[in-house]
């Protein structure tokens, strides 16, 4: 009965003008927005690898020099752009792709696309992820407002009732039915995306896994808003009424919701302003240990130490060259500076993932857009990641070129040149971002909103068709 | 008859439930973005008049050290940090180069939450190195603000759809259209009479709480009140947009059903089809230039001229400013020969530089002519630049800013070239900075397009009907 059911459905809805008309604008839609991704994302990546070699390549062939003055040069870590995100670009548009990693300071990402962009970028553009969270759900309330309402007006209801057909395989049947086209949709573009992907494996590792873990993220929620327009529809006594409540919980949900949310964890838990957050950090350091400045009392206490450590009376007496060791610990000390600066940050946007996830009760957009771009790299968390992971790598190149110095001359030496091929020796910065596995249990609580979700609304629509 | 049918009309409108829902819709709506706007400037304004005071404080703390140095005592600061050193003051006391709100911020978010709105510009800073990026949480500026803008653009439409979209299909669906039909009224200007009706309507309450929202905000009327009007004007006439949208698919005599799916399917074309394909157009046709690639360009010609700059320059002495004051010559001449040697790399810099900028200039203008494929994108972008926040605002502060640091390097190179003292005299002569805001945002040419959208969509309605009347399927079908 159940497969009479979403054969009968079907045929209907392939039928329809409106589905015919819907399927040709999305179909020409994603077309485009994957023929449009796929090339950034190749170009992107060419840029990538090209901007890493010639960094590299600028650091390498720096010739003699001190090694202070080649950690004040520094060197620059690029983001890589990730195979998913051929499907998600998430907030990869609003984060800066290269870090300036120098002496003393730790610099925040640099040159993000928004901030080169006009305003028309703001309303968003046509990438695949676009068309999956906002046009699919459209598609689901165009085909399936009036499932229920029509035989109402038809009274076909009537009919129906005296085949003997169950409630609930009469709401499956057509649930399976309304959920069909999309999924069919859905399973086409992830088929191909993941078909282009294994083709550019030069870059990045794509996973199949990863890619079926996001394809399922969104099923659930088409699986979401399937129940929820059967719902609405079989509440309302007209087509007309449940379609127009139907698109309201839509605009609601993912339009509105995550506006409001914005606007309320800006409230609740602002960031600081640049200015801010940088003389914050100043007037920290400004108290501690400089290693330019040998006459602060950081600087004697340090003097101190080393000596009495070291058993001698004079700086001079040392085995290193103390001015670079100052140099060293007057590093480590602004690394923690900075690091307890950007924990705060952290802990704020923690605080403001709070009140997304609150909002999340009324948007099951919310749990997957959040859901969504993390399996695809392109979330909050790893550029965080990757900002961490640039200045560890900051941290360590500090410590090589210090360390170089202190060994290789004398106190107060600053004239001294390290040979050209000190440069080489330094590791490379190689970044690999989250996987999958950490992703999902960093997620959890999410992905438990997004089932509660489709519980809640599935079991509501079943509850709601007992009695037609 | 015309007079007897308004007045019932009216009537039915007033009573109508729906349209006392979609009323209070608008009104929460508008009134929440408008408190949001509110929340949004008012931080703005508290951070500039933060930093304001925190500078004059500290300024006042430089003077006192400045008074002390001259009756001979000693201060208890770093060497280098010493005001009587011109390249002190100049690092260690920027000024603050704040860009405060229009009257008219609070009305669009635009792109206020990516850029910075004050930044104190060193003497050793130049336009390459004045950072204007806000560290906004991306998730924020994914999912955008809800500001006033929002609600005109996306909201007020699909209030209007709901509000208009069975005008012709109810009548005709409840079978008072044949009694209507009976009457001597025809039936266009009965429904352009029920449009125009529920236009007023609509336009009345919109007017009312922009009003109230303005009001909040302290908006100044007698200063400003040409922007408010033209704000209004706006506002209105891309209403009257989806009034006439509405009106041509009533005429078109569908169900009501059909009709409301055709409206949002008009809706989801224009606000959310069009800039964002617009969106990606503008982005493949006049692509970005490179950030890397301009960056790798950079380093290149860093490296090279820094090269050559060890000819000039001991390399010791460039990293160790604290060192200098060793130096036989007096403590200024490091500061003699890293301001020289920073102009010549700053000169090649700043020629790459201005190549990508003008680059993006280029681009911007060309998008620029995009806002003519829907009025939505037309009214984001009026609303935007009203505000003043639209990307040509930050440009045009950035150059301010820009501008001013050469200012600012321009008092205290001379001094250090003179190796002249800086003394609390010439505090007074610092130079200020004083954001200039562009003239009067001019909205005709976009009205204009809008009015012309408006006809051209009436004119179509009116023929689809003419077509329909000569067939007489308008009442029957």
């Amino acid at each position: 009965m159940i497969g009479k059911i979403i054969r009968k459905e079907s045929k209907e809805i392939i039928r329809d003008d409106r589905f015919k008309i819907s399927l040709f604008i999305v179909v020409s839609l994603l077309i485009v927005a994957i023929f449009v991704s796929s090339n950034q994302y190749k170009n992107t990546n060419i840029q990538y690898e090209e901007a890493k070699t010639k960094e590299r390549a600028n650091w390498d062939s720096q010739g003699e020099k001190t090694p202070h003055s080649a950690a004040h040069y520094g060197t620059y870590a690029f983001k890589p752009k990730y195979p998913l995100s051929l499907i998600d670009q998430g907030v990869d548009k609003y984060t800066g792709v290269s870090v300036f990693l120098e002496a003393h300071k730790r610099n925040e990402a640099e040159y993000s696309a928004a901030a080169d962009q006009t305003g028309l970028s703001r309303f968003g553009e046509l990438t695949p992820d676009f068309v999956l969270l906002y046009i699919f759900p459209l598609i689901i309330i165009l085909i399936s407002y009036n499932t229920f309402t029509k035989e109402k007006e038809g009274g076909t209801i009537a009919l129906l009732k005296s085949q003997g057909i169950r409630n609930w395989k009469l709401t499956l049947g057509k649930w399976i039915a309304s959920l069909l086209p999309v999924v069919v949709l859905a399973t086409i573009l992830f088929g191909i995306a993941g078909i282009l992907l294994s083709n550019l494996s030069d870059y990045g590792e794509f996973s199949w896994i990863s890619l079926f873990a996001l394809y399922s993220v969104f099923i659930v929620y088409y699986m979401v808003f399937t129940s929820i327009t059967l719902l609405i529809s079989s509440l309302a006594k007209k087509s007309g009424i449940a379609l127009v409540i139907s698109l309201t919980v839509w605009f609601l949900g993912c339009f509105a919701a995550p506006k409001i949310a914005s606007n309320l964890a800006d409230l609740k838990y602002p960031y600081p302003t640049r200015q801010e957050f940088t003389e914050n950090v100043e007037y920290e350091k400004k108290k501690g240990l400089d290693g330019h400045n040998p006459w602060s009392e950081e600087a004697k206490l340090l003097e101190k130490k080393v000596l009495k450590e070291y058993g001698v009376d004079s700086l001079h007496q040392l085995p290193f060259n103390f001015s670079a060791y100052r140099m060293q610990k007057g590093e480590e000390h602004q690394a923690e500076i900075y690091k307890k600066h950007y924990e705060i940050l952290k802990e704020q946007f923690k605080n403001q993932k709070g009140i997304y996830q609150s909002i999340a009760v009324i948007s099951p957009f919310l749990p997957v857009r959040f859901l969504s771009m993390s399996i695809a790299n392109t979330n909050y968390q790893t550029h965080w990641d990757f900002a961490d992971a640039a200045e560890n790598y900051r941290i360590d190149t500090q410590l090589y070129l210090n360390d170089n110095h202190a060994k290789n001359s004398k106190y107060q030496d600053w004239g001294y040149k390290a040979n050209s091929d000190t440069w080489k020796n330094l590791p490379a910065f190689e970044y690999s971002p989250p996987i999958l596995s950490d992703v999902l249990n960093d997620n959890t609580s999410i992905i438990i909103m997004l089932l509660f979700w489709l519980g809640i609304s599935s079991g509501a629509l079943f509850l709601s068709t007992k009695n037609l | 008859m015309f007079l007897y049918n308004f007045k019932y009309e009216l009537k039915l409108l007033i009573r109508n439930k729906w349209i006392q829902v979609l009323s209070v819709i608008i009104i929460i709506n508008m009134l929440f973005a408008g408190y949001n706007g509110k929340q949004k400037v008012d931080k703005r304004n508290a951070d500039i008049e933060n930093i304001t005071n925190k500078v004059s404080q500290e300024d006042q703390l430089m003077l006192l050290q400045l008074d002390s140095i001259k009756q001979g005592h000693t201060v208890n600061l770093s060497k280098w940090r010493v005001p009587t050193s011109p390249m002190a003051v100049g690092n260690y006391h920027p000024r603050v180069a704040a860009m405060q709100p229009h009257d008219m911020a609070f009305v669009a978010i635009g792109q206020s939450d990516l850029f910075t709105h004050y930044t104190r510009p060193k003497v050793v800073d130049n336009s390459l190195t004045i950072k204007h990026t806000e560290m906004t949480s991306p998730v924020q500026l994914l999912f955008g603000s809800f500001d006033l803008a929002f609600v005109v653009i996306y909201l007020l439409p699909l209030i209007i759809i709901a509000f208009t979209y069975n005008i012709l299909s109810q009548e005709k669906e409840s079978g008072s259209l044949r009694l209507l039909a009976s009457q001597p009224l025809s039936i266009r200007n009965w429904v352009l009479q029920k449009v125009i009706l529920r236009f007023f309507w609509l336009v009345l309450i919109t007017i009312l709480v922009l009003t109230v929202v303005f009001v909040i905000n302290e908006f100044s009327f007698s200063e400003n009140l040409g922007a408010f009007v033209s704000c209004i004007i706006l506002v209105v006439a891309y209403m009257m947009f989806w009034f006439a949208l509405a009106f041509a698919i009533n005429l078109f005599g569908k169900s009501s059903a059909k009709n409301a799916m055709s409206l949002l399917g008009l809706w989801i074309v224009f606000v959310l089809l069009i800039p964002a394909i617009m969106g990606q157009l503008s982005s493949s046709f006049y692509p970005i230039p490179s950030r890397t690639k301009m960056l790798n360009e950079m380093r290149a010609l860093k490296a090279e001229t820094t090269k050559k700059q060890d000819k000039i320059l001991d390399n010791f002495l460039r990293d160790h400013p604290e060192y200098a004051s060793k130096d036989d010559q007096g403590k200024t001449s490091f500061w003699h020969r890293y301001m020289a040697s920073q102009r010549i790399i700053n000169d090649e810099l700043s020629l790459l530089q201005d190549k990508y900028d003008g680059q993006l200039r280029k681009q911007h203008e060309l998008i620029q002519q995009f806002q003519y494929t829907s009025p939505a994108i037309i009214v984001q972008q009026s609303l935007n630049a009203m505000a003043g926040t639209s990307s040509t605002n930050y440009e045009d502060y950035r150059n301010q800013v820009a501008s001013f640091a050469q200012q600012w390097q321009d008092f205290f190179i001379p001094l250090l070239y003179k190796n002249k003292e800086f003394t609390k005299e010439q505090y007074a002569d610092f130079p200020k900075f004083t954001y200039q805001s562009e003239a009067e945002v001019t909205i005709t040419t976009k009205i204009a397009v809008l009015v012309l959208f408006t006809l051209l969509i009436t004119m179509i309605g009116w023929g689809a009907f003419r077509l329909n009347a000569k067939k007489g399927l308008v009442i029957l079908s």
